[in-house]
């Protein structure tokens, strides 16, 4: 199914390539679909699959630890952190004197945004605490965007960007956005040996720790690595919402709670995920991602609250 | 069970002390006993068992089979103790097989061992049901057995029987007898004061504090019961259940 979409996401577009074309392209044997492919929809789409794999992996982690299947780093507002830390750093300008600077101002707004939740929602915390604390601190990091937006003196192409970041999209990205997005790789094969204890954890901190698990180790671990998995994605994308709440749902469903395959197929569904949400959006004449996802998980969000209650 | 030769207690409590809960609680267990802990609601039980388990940062040592916690890595400590909560609670539906599986995390995985305690507590029937749609009863069962399948020789179980039914409490206490009977050590919370009665030791505890520790035929006066239950008690024939 990924490759599947993989490539529609490289067909569609003002030059629709067919997959003989695009191979062509690729290979370099046809210039026009070469320059279109590998200059605009490769990175595009490398993007688009990064960070629906670190959504959806951070969302799962959050899920684990929160012990509570609506955590997810858009509700909890660590998306928003992300999102306002980078367009702090880009409306301060701080952007332009290195690479790193916009992943890094992402990480720390996403681990600023953390770090509240913790302490607004503890651990094992009802849905309705849990939700509450992601509420509010949406608000308060929206007002914070909001100010920047209207205090710092931006040209236009500033505001622009800003936007872009709060929207979620995809539009324009580069090479130098699949750099940034690369240590996502990192990220989740960090997670790989994690899945056993996260399963023991996911049924109540405490018993994991009975029967032997590191849990204040494993803890911070699992924080530190949903905050990174959040941030990177929201430093190319922008906020992308409900990716990491609708995946690894659906998946659930589908293959059952352990994280011996929850983890490895939350990664490659959360790309088929923002793929097939960019693409929906193309061809419906460029409906941006994030507009997407939430236009999808709206409504899935409501079905799971119904269900839950 | 090596863990528990001759002479070394299972369980070593020294001056435990948990602010506002527990105070000054010294504690030892002989390996192979069965042990009630009773008390009135908020007398500390399940701070104490928490403690006993490691699972609590609290002041005093606390020993198990001669070897104090504080140095013992974690996984051997998912050997040496298991602990069942009182509470029995899932978000996520894993199945009844996958939750006693877990048991097995400090050892790796041994799918016939999981088989094994599964029929042992008659969850066979269950075992691809999803945790989080049993009854209440059913998923302390799985707990139970969650904490069998570890084969830890120190088995601290916070209230166990309040959510069986009656056939089920007496299954529990006869296999509570059976590993007693192999060496491990039980130490169980319990209400049910004919239960603690039929137990090795008794454990009473009272604001916090320990009250009383001994056989219960000694220990369970009707003037020890009214101080601190505030109930008279009197030997008395009634209803009896066995197993059939």
């Amino acid at each position: 199914m990924l490759v599947g979409l993989m490539i529609g996401s490289l067909g569609v577009g003002d030059l629709t390539l067919g997959p003989a074309r695009i191979l062509a392209g690729l290979l370099h044997h046809d210039a026009l679909a070469a320059t279109v492919l590998w200059d605009i929809r490769v990175p595009r789409l490398l993007v688009a699959m990064f960070v629906g794999a670190a959504l959806a992996a951070s969302g799962l982690v959050m899920q684990a630890y929160f012990r509570n299947s609506l955590a997810s780093p858009g509700l909890l507002g660590v998306s928003s952190g992300g999102a306002a830390g980078a367009v702090i750093a880009i409306g301060a300008g701080w952007v332009s004197h290195s690479l790193l600077v916009l992943p890094g101002a992402a990480i720390v707004g996403a681990l600023v945004a953390t770090v509240a939740v913790l302490i607004l929602a503890r651990r094992g915390a009802s849905t309705e605490r849990l939700l509450l604390a992601g509420v509010a601190l949406n608000a308060v990091l929206a007002a914070v965007t909001s100010y920047v937006l209207s205090n710092f003196t931006l040209t236009y192409e500033r505001n622009a960007q800003i936007l872009f970041w709060l929207l979620g999209g995809l539009e324009d990205r580069t090479w130098e956005h699949v750099a940034i997005s690369l240590p996502v790789i990192g990220a989740a094969a960090a997670l790989l040996p994690l899945r056993r204890p996260m399963d023991l954890l996911s049924l109540g901190a405490l018993e994991a720790q009975s029967l032997g698990v590191d849990v204040r180790r494993l803890r911070h671990w699992l924080l530190a690595l949903a905050t990174v998995l959040t941030a990177l994605a929201t430093a190319v994308a922008g906020t992308v919402g409900f990716v990491g709440l609708i995946v690894p749902h659906v998946l659930r469903l589908l293959v059952g709670p352990e994280h011996q395959r929850l983890v490895p197929l939350s990664l490659v569904g959360g790309a088929a995920f923002v793929v097939g949400c960019d693409l929906l959006g193309r061809m419906a004449g460029g409906i941006r991602v994030g507009i997407v996802t939430s236009i999808v998980g709206g409504p899935f969000f409501l079905w799971m609250l119904r269900r839950k209650a | 069970m090596d863990a528990t030769a001759q002479g070394v207690s299972a369980l070593e409590l020294s001056e435990v002390s948990v602010p506002g809960r527990l105070h000054k609680v010294s504690l030892t267990l002989a390996p192979g006993t069965l042990v009630g802990l009773v008390g009135p609601n908020g007398a500390g039980k399940s701070t104490l068992l928490q403690i006993a388990a490691g699972l609590l940062p609290g002041h005093g040592t606390v020993s198990w089979a001669g070897r104090p916690l504080a140095s013992m890595p974690m996984l051997d400590r998912g050997r040496a103790a298991a602990w069942v909560p009182q509470e029995a609670q899932f978000e996520f539906g894993f199945s009844v097989r996958s939750v006693v599986a877990q048991g097995r995390y400090a050892h790796g995985d041994d799918a016939q061992k999981v088989e094994e305690t599964l029929a042992t507590m008659g969850l066979l029937r269950l075992a691809d049901r999803p945790v989080n749609r049993l009854s209440g009863g059913e998923r302390h069962r799985v707990l139970l057995a969650r904490a069998l399948a570890t084969e830890a020789p120190l088995q601290l179980w916070d209230e166990p029987l309040a959510a069986l039914d009656v056939r089920h409490v007496l299954e529990v206490l006869a296999l509570a007898r059976r590993l007693a009977g192999t060496g491990r050590t039980l130490l169980m919370s319990l209400h049910d004061l004919r239960v603690a009665h039929s137990l090795d030791t008794v454990v009473v505890l009272h604001e916090g504090r320990l009250r009383a520790v001994g056989p219960p035929t000694e220990i369970l006066t009707p003037a020890l019961l009214l101080e601190v239950f505030g109930v008279q008690a009197e030997i008395a024939p009634g209803l009896t259940v066995r197993l059939s």
